[in-house]
């Protein structure tokens, strides 16, 4: 370690004072390198290669990732056999508090399948001989998959001119029923062949797919077209409904919080059937002067047509009137979920009532006066 | 489908990832126009009408936009939209260019006092007039207002195409938000420049709007000499190429 460690240091008057080993010279340095380690002298570094891990160092990780389980296990007093991921993440959170902002910095102990990028096995035999037949055209799998997709087009095509002999065309094309669907994304293809594709090549398998469910007897792929698509669900299975409360005097109610720029603000909306409106202690009209803003907090009431059935109880704080209003009116269409049916909130959600708005100030740059104003152009 | 697969695609190129779609979004190259939704979301569709269809009566287009619409997230709804009779989205568009530094409050108080002028001058016509006048008289202010604008809209404009080292004038077709964007602005204009100190804007503005809803007045006579330029610069109308 100490040899690692040289200090070189040359003064003005020749001397020099040198902690370094016997295989170093003493010489008359006028440098100063202070605390120098063999990498950092090492110059002239060569283009920086992603490094590689072997199938036997993952297998090792996961070994030392299992016994390392079981050592936190016991060392918390939990059962190891039932340790799971969420325990791990609990477990090192609790040992290794970290202040960090940034949580990937954190210490973090995951299995090393979700750490080490997934990667290709080693693609040749001891002899040096590649196994797959298209290795030397740089993008084995890519190649291959296209391979395969033109040989069912061909497929499709000679299936197609059989049933024309027989007489037994389709004149109604079945199509495949895609369902709610996308065609896999270009980072979604990369993770399935494991390999780096570029966007030219993405876009002529998108073509080539395209060709192929455009013929008639395209039916006969099915499972190969789905393997490639990607389900895309209903938005409305994101929806959060809060649940529905009773309280001692036997009415509903719900609480809900919105936001909007930087207020915050919290609603508690009761099935009375007064039409009450309470804003922070106050009237609604004495809080909210502007029309504009009452508007806004009628706004999910009016459009479910519930105007008078609710009594509101609303606090908010922070931001302008704008914004305020803009919170509670969230606030509102979040807690009106819970007296909905599903379809009623699915129009709400259609309506722009339930995204909160993400737009807010836009910082000043620096060389310009405002966000986009810039300073006035002088010619000299 | 297929469009929607395109323009799928089209998207997901400028999107980096699926749990990024959802989140406030910052342009990896920042353009000049761009907004903190991500291209993916779609804009919201604010009035009750458009929900109370039954499925019988869409179009094709329609049902695939209703489907669309499921899996898409949505945009919020801005701050000056709401779902009442009283929302206009054109009266909104005209009190946004009318707000000078923010003041949105001034600028819709300023609307609302032109229209109960224009209310009060066209009641005052209606009593004053014969049994005979009386149907062709408009009090509605909101009618007035629609149709004032539409009377503004012009249907040609020039434009400055070079064209052998020269700059002409070539008279081109003005889509409908053109349209629209350069009577508002001429009518807010006209009312800012040429009116006496003394009057107010709301004052001045119901005088335009009355002109122009009976085809008269200084921003109607501005929309016929554009049209006049663009009749005596027909013989350049080839140069356009789009």
């Amino acid at each position: 370690m100490a040899a690692n460690c040289a200090r070189v240091v040359g003064s003005l008057f020749g001397k020099s004072v040198n902690f370094a080993s016997s295989t170093r010279p003493v010489t008359l340095q006028f440098c100063r390198q202070i605390c120098g380690t063999p990498a950092l002298r090492r110059k002239n570094l060569g283009p920086t290669v992603p490094e590689t891990f072997t199938a036997e160092f993952i297998q090792k990780q996961v070994e030392e990732f299992e016994i390392g389980k079981r050592h936190l296990a016991n060392m918390m007093g939990e059962d190891p056999e039932n340790f799971t991921q969420e325990d791990i993440d609990r477990s090192i959170a609790y040992l290794f508090p970290s202040g960090l902002f940034e949580k990937r910095a954190r210490p973090l102990m995951k299995h090393p399948v979700e750490i080490f990028p997934k990667q290709r096995a080693v693609q040749w035999g001891p002899d040096g001989r590649p196994f797959h037949f298209l290795f030397y055209t740089g993008k084995q799998a890519y190649y291959s998959l296209m391979h395969d997709l033109y040989g069912r087009v061909l497929k499709v095509e000679k299936h197609q001119d059989q049933l024309r002999a027989k007489g037994l065309f389709p004149t109604e094309p079945k199509q495949i029923a895609l369902g709610p669907s996308r065609w896999l994304t270009k980072e979604e293809m990369e993770a399935l062949l494991v390999e780096p594709i570029s966007r030219q090549d993405y876009e002529h398998f998108i073509q080539l797919m395209e060709r192929l469910l455009a013929m008639p007897c395209c039916s006969l792929e099915q499972q190969f077209v789905m393997s490639h698509r990607q389900q895309l669900e209903a938005q409305s299975m994101h929806q959060v409904v809060p649940p529905l409360q009773k309280d001692d005097a036997g009415v509903d109610f719900s609480t809900a919080e919105g936001r909007r720029k930087s207020s915050r603000g919290s609603v508690v909306v009761r099935d009375c059937g007064a039409g009450r409106l309470t804003v922070n202690g106050q009237d609604h009209l004495h809080y909210f002067p502007v029309l504009q803003d009452r508007e806004q907090l009628m706004f999910p009431l009016q459009f479910c047509g519930l105007l008078g059935r609710f009594d509101l109880d609303c606090s908010v704080s922070g931001g302008g009137r704008s914004s305020q209003a803009g919170a509670l009116r969230l606030a509102i269409s979040r807690a009106l979920l819970s007296f909905l049916s599903q379809s009623e909130g699915e129009a709400m959600r259609q309506a722009g009532l339930l995204t909160p708005d993400p737009r807010v100030r836009e910082r000043k740059k620096p060389g310009q006066e405002g966000a986009r104003r810039k300073f006035t152009w002088k010619k000299r | 489908m297929k469009q929607e697969e395109e323009a799928d695609s089209h998207i997901f190129n400028m999107a980096a990832s699926i749990s990024g779609l959802l989140k406030p979004w910052t342009p990896r190259v920042l353009l000049v126009r761009w907004s903190r939704y991500n291209p993916y979301y779609l804009e919201p569709e604010v009035r009750k009408e458009a929900y109370s269809r039954p499925e019988s009566e869409l179009s094709a287009e329609e049902k695939e936009e209703r489907e669309l619409k499921k899996l898409r997230p949505i945009k919020a709804a801005t701050n000056s939209t709401t779902s009442s009779l009283f929302n206009d989205p054109v009266l909104s568009k005209f009190i946004n260019m009318m707000m000078k530094h923010g003041e949105k409050t001034l600028a819709r108080e300023i609307m609302m006092q032109t229209l109960e002028n224009i209310k009060r001058k066209q009641v005052e016509k209606y009593h004053k007039a014969t049994d005979g006048q009386k149907e062709g008289i408009e009090c509605n202010p909101y009618v007035v207002f629609h149709q004032a604008l539409e009377n503004c809209k012009p249907v040609v404009a020039l434009a400055s195409i070079q064209k052998g080292g020269k700059y002409y004038q070539v008279p081109i077709p003005v889509t409908g938000n053109r349209q629209r964007f350069l009577a508002m602005k001429w009518m807010i204009t006209e009312c800012r420049e040429n009116k006496h100190r003394r009057t107010h804007m709301y004052e001045k503005l119901s005088q335009e709007l009355l002109a122009a809803f009976a085809n008269e007045g200084n921003v109607i006579r501005k929309k016929h000499e554009l049209h006049k330029m663009a009749e005596a610069n027909r013989a350049y109308a080839h140069y356009r190429w789009w």
